[in-house]
């Protein structure tokens, strides 16, 4: 007892030491292995001479899942805003520069943006129509959600999209194109060949708030640095020069939308919220096992399936809602009312409104097609809400139903009647 | 136990004579509290006859209102036009749900009591009338719910005295 | 519009920085759940001295500012104008355009001043009816939600059975409402009407509109005696003002020492409860100074109708 006071000093870890004593063996060899069983010298100054090379293999898993990444020529957006201590004059000047470029700052549509000095942009000519033409996306943000009423008293939940100072950026022919790098997607080749890809930006900035590099990318087109920018894969054929604007007759009263969105983020979540198992039952003998998901498998296997659901982290991930029909424009701020209250994302964040590739929503006809390859304004002024056929305006009288003379059915109470029931 | 028990049913059958079908809480009252209010109507829920008939009639007085045994619908859980299987003094009949203390969607009437309609198999009300309100949505449900060769609904709405 | 953003972004901008923000005072600390009723009347009600409707503030106010502001009070009107106090909720734009809906509404139906506890009648277009059109004669006993999702509940006994009705505002399947008895009540909601006897909520259906046409609105000091237990809700666990105290011999005494474990008196003194659960006072003043007109315009109408 007294010797293995004597020999253990406190520091060391017996358990470590316990565990690691093959690995000690294999690597340091026989010899040490001669001092260790003689335990003639103190241990401690020992082993933390060998911590440095002992190496602990247990813990460690296979390969690093591959982690999507941007490309490394994505240029970098925000920068570090220290403090500049610049003077009242300065301020003024840097103020003066960038309204020189593009304008004085405004608000347009209820967005702020910059009285841009594109006066000379192209002009857009119509595209005819032919199956499987692909016009460009807008971005939108979503602002809300509220009811609308349809004419047979129907209430219906839209949310509101509104098209936030959209801009062509720039155009980027199909050989150019470069596919984003998904990790479990195969993206077929005859799709890269077919479409182009147009950049389009939304909500106009202050260039001070990015860096330079991402200032950068606005040069050609003239516009101020936008604050979300997305790429669009369209038709050759219905490309937009740089600098176009995109509002919201776009898209037209009755259209179906698909809508994606970066989902909310919900944190470490599990079986019962992130995939709705049922759980285990409150009481009758359970032990710690309330929320679990039970059994992962069995049988022959004797692993985990890989797709497995399990706890993990919920939410933010870009997900698409289909099919979704415009109720309602308002051309004044750009909004779009569409059906649904569960498009992906928080309130006041950015949504891709796409044209629907749902199988029975799609333009399959000319005389169905939407403005290609975009809405080119004209002369007459439009009103400022348009609403689908089947939508009650809020600035039309009261809904009324039309009284129907309908067959009198044969009930056989006539006795009940008689004894002086009265409607 | 059982001997308070007792008393407090000879009591709830007491207020049940003074005030007569007048409004089911006072009914179904009880000394002790059971559990919690559940407005779901599903088997073994009670209900609260309304018609003028005299099962009905009986069966509230001696404070023993029907119970569910069968909601004829794909969930389980009744509501308003909804057909059950009712037992009532030992007798297996059919009613006709006409309003319900649950939740309800926008202009449909929520009532203070479960109501129900006594009918035999092929729609007749054992009845000659009904001595409450009766949600007017009832008409459309009823109506679709009469087929030529089934029983007629119908034939409850035209014992009904106000519509709201 | 660039007025508007303008101010608001300067109004969150203050807010977000601590600096002075006046709140407005009516702040109910009892239901911090439903926060529109931060907008109801009560608060005012409750001070015992001030029983017309804000009477002293509005006193105050003419003296200290100036001309131009809006007078606040008309919050108590229009409660379903100004939008809950959820900061990750809220837009603008969105609330903007949801307010210009509700005036474009506004100016098809009269929608009258009326408060929890005044008496209705509503008349709608009912597809299930012969004529194709009902009405309902109730107390309103609760009023919930904001913008165009706002809804009412109105409550009567007919024919010895309690029946409510939940209406929506700016449902256009309405075609009239119409105040019978305009009066508030102690408390932001009557739901306890469903557990009190019936002579509480029985209203003749064929009732004759009786408005005394005086500016302050009369406060209803009515104190409702309960049913016995079971009750639709625990009505002893939050100190209604409407509830007579003989709801004391209603229940037991390990019930009344609960009661005393769940009081939370500190809350009302909690300023960032209160802080979260308020319009600040200048978003209250740019909503009605952009309603204003309008509002005017449309009670002007209604008034020479009546007439």
């Amino acid at each position: 007892m007294r010797r293995l006071l004597v020999h253990q000093p406190p520091t060391v870890n017996c358990l470590w030491r316990e565990t690691t004593m093959a690995a000690l063996r294999t690597r340091v060899g026989c010899l040490l292995q001669g001092f260790f069983s003689s335990s003639k010298i103190p241990r401690s100054s020992f082993d933390i001479r060998f911590d440095g090379c002992v190496t602990q293999v247990r813990f460690k898993g296979g390969p690093a899942t591959p982690r999507f990444r941007h490309p490394v020529w994505h240029v970098r957006k925000e920068r570090a805003h220290y403090p500049e201590n610049l003077t009242a004059e300065n301020k003024e000047f840097i103020r003066e520069t960038i309204s020189q470029d593009f304008g004085p700052p405004i608000v347009a549509h209820g967005v702020k943006t910059y009285d841009s000095p594109l006066k000379n942009i192209e002009k857009i000519e119509p595209v005819q129509w032919f199956p499987g033409i692909r016009r460009t996306s807008t971005i939108a943000k979503k602002i809300g959600i509220q009811p609308l009423w349809l004419n047979d008293g129907t209430r219906v939940m839209t949310t509101l999209l509104q098209i936030v100072d959209n801009h062509v950026i720039k155009y980027n022919p199909p050989d150019q194109v470069i596919p984003l790098r998904r990790r479990h997607k195969v993206i077929p080749k005859k799709v890269l060949g077919k479409f182009g890809a147009l950049i389009v930006g939304a909500e106009s900035a202050d260039p001070q708030e990015f860096t330079k590099n991402y200032c950068g990318l606005f040069r050609e087109s003239g516009l101020p640095p936008k604050r979300k920018l997305a790429r669009f894969l369209i038709s050759p054929e219905a490309v937009l020069p740089s600098g176009t604007p995109l509002n919201a007759m776009h898209y037209r009263v009755g259209d179906y939308i698909d809508a994606t969105g970066f989902t909310i983020q919900r944190g470490f979540q599990g079986v019962m919220k992130r995939w709705g198992f049922k759980g285990q039952p409150a009481t009758h003998g359970q032990t710690k096992t309330h929320r679990r998901p039970g059994s992962i498998g069995g049988g022959a296997g004797h692993r985990v399936w890989p797709g497995k659901k399990m706890p993990g982290h919920m939410g933010g991930r870009h997900r698409t809602l289909r099919a979704l029909k415009i109720l309602r424009i308002n051309t004044e701020y750009n909004v779009l009312y569409v059906t649904g209250q569960n498009i992906p994302g928080q309130i006041n964040s950015y949504i891709y409104v796409h044209d629907s590739l749902s199988h029975h929503r799609w333009v399959k006809d000319a005389k169905d097609a939407w403005p290609l390859p975009t809405y080119i304004p004209t002369e007459t002024e439009v009103p400022e809400n348009l609403y689908a056929s089947d939508v009650h305006p809020f600035d039309a009288p009261s809904i009324t139903y039309e009284i129907v003379d309908t067959p009198v059915v044969r009930t056989g109470a006539k006795i009940a009647k008689a004894k002086g029931s009265k409607k | 136990m059982w001997h308070s028990l007792s008393r407090i049913f000879t009591m709830s059958v007491l207020v049940n004579l003074v005030n007569t079908a007048t409004s089911c809480s006072t009914v179904l009252w009880r000394g002790f509290h059971t559990s919690p209010a559940c407005h779901r109507l599903q088997k073994l829920s009670r209900l609260r006859v309304v018609d003028n008939s005299e099962l009905g009639k009986q069966a509230m007085l001696e404070g023993k209102p029907p119970r569910i045994i069968q909601v004829y619908n794909k969930n389980g859980i009744g509501t308003t036009g909804d057909i059950v299987l009712c037992a009532i003094k030992g007798l297996k009949k059919k009613g006709v749900i006409v309003g319900v203390k649950a939740q309800q969607p926008v202009l449909l009437p929520r009532t203070d009591s479960n109501n129900v309609v006594l009918i035999e198999d092929n729609g007749t009300p054992l009845g000659t009338r009904i001595v409450v309100p009766v949600p007017s949505c009832l008409r459309t449900i009823l109506k679709k719910k009469t087929h030529a060769k089934g029983a007629d609904y119908t034939k409850v709405l035209s014992i009904a005295t106000r519509f709201v | 519009m660039a007025f508007y953003v303008s101010r608001l972004s300067l109004g969150l901008e203050l807010r977000r920085l601590g600096c002075k923000t006046m709140r407005c005072s009516g702040v109910d600390c009892r239901s911090s759940s439903s926060t529109s009723t931060t907008l109801a009347p009560r608060s005012l009600a409750d001070d015992g001295k001030t029983d017309k409707l804000g009477r002293r503030e509005k006193k105050n106010l003419m003296m200290s500012e100036s001309v131009d502001k809006p007078d606040l009070n008309l919050r108590f009107k229009y409660p379903e104008m100004f939008p809950e106090p959820f900061m990750i909720w809220r837009n603008p734009v969105k609330e903007k355009l949801e307010r210009k809906d509700m005036l474009a509404r506004r100016n098809c139906i009269s929608i009258p001043e009326f408060y929890v506890g005044s008496v209705l009648r509503v008349n709608l277009s009912n597809i299930h009816q012969p004529d194709k059109v009902s009405s309902f004669v109730g107390i309103c006993i609760e009023r919930k939600e904001t913008g165009l999702r706002a809804s009412i509940t109105l409550r009567n006994v007919i024919d010895n059975l309690g029946v409510e009705i939940k209406l929506e505002l700016y449902d256009p399947r309405l075609l009239k409402i119409e105040v019978l008895r305009l009066e508030r009540r102690l408390d932001p909601h009557l739901r306890y009407l469903r557990d009190a006897p019936p002579e509480y909520s029985t209203f003749p259906l064929d009732m004759k509109p009786d408005i005394n046409r005086s500016d302050e609105v009369p406060l209803n000091r009515i104190k409702v005696k309960l049913n016995p237990r079971p009750w639709t809700e625990n009505w002893h666990k939050i100190e209604y003002k409407g509830i007579d105290e003989s709801i004391d011999d209603l229940i037991t005494n390990k019930w009344k020492a609960r009661r005393e474990l769940l009081r939370k008196p500190w809350e009302k003194y909690d300023l960032m409860k209160t802080y979260r659960a308020t319009l600040p006072e200048e978003e209250m003043e740019e909503i009605l100074t952009e309603i204003k007109d309008d509002v005017e315009e449309h009670d002007r109408k209604h008034s020479r109708r009546q007439s």
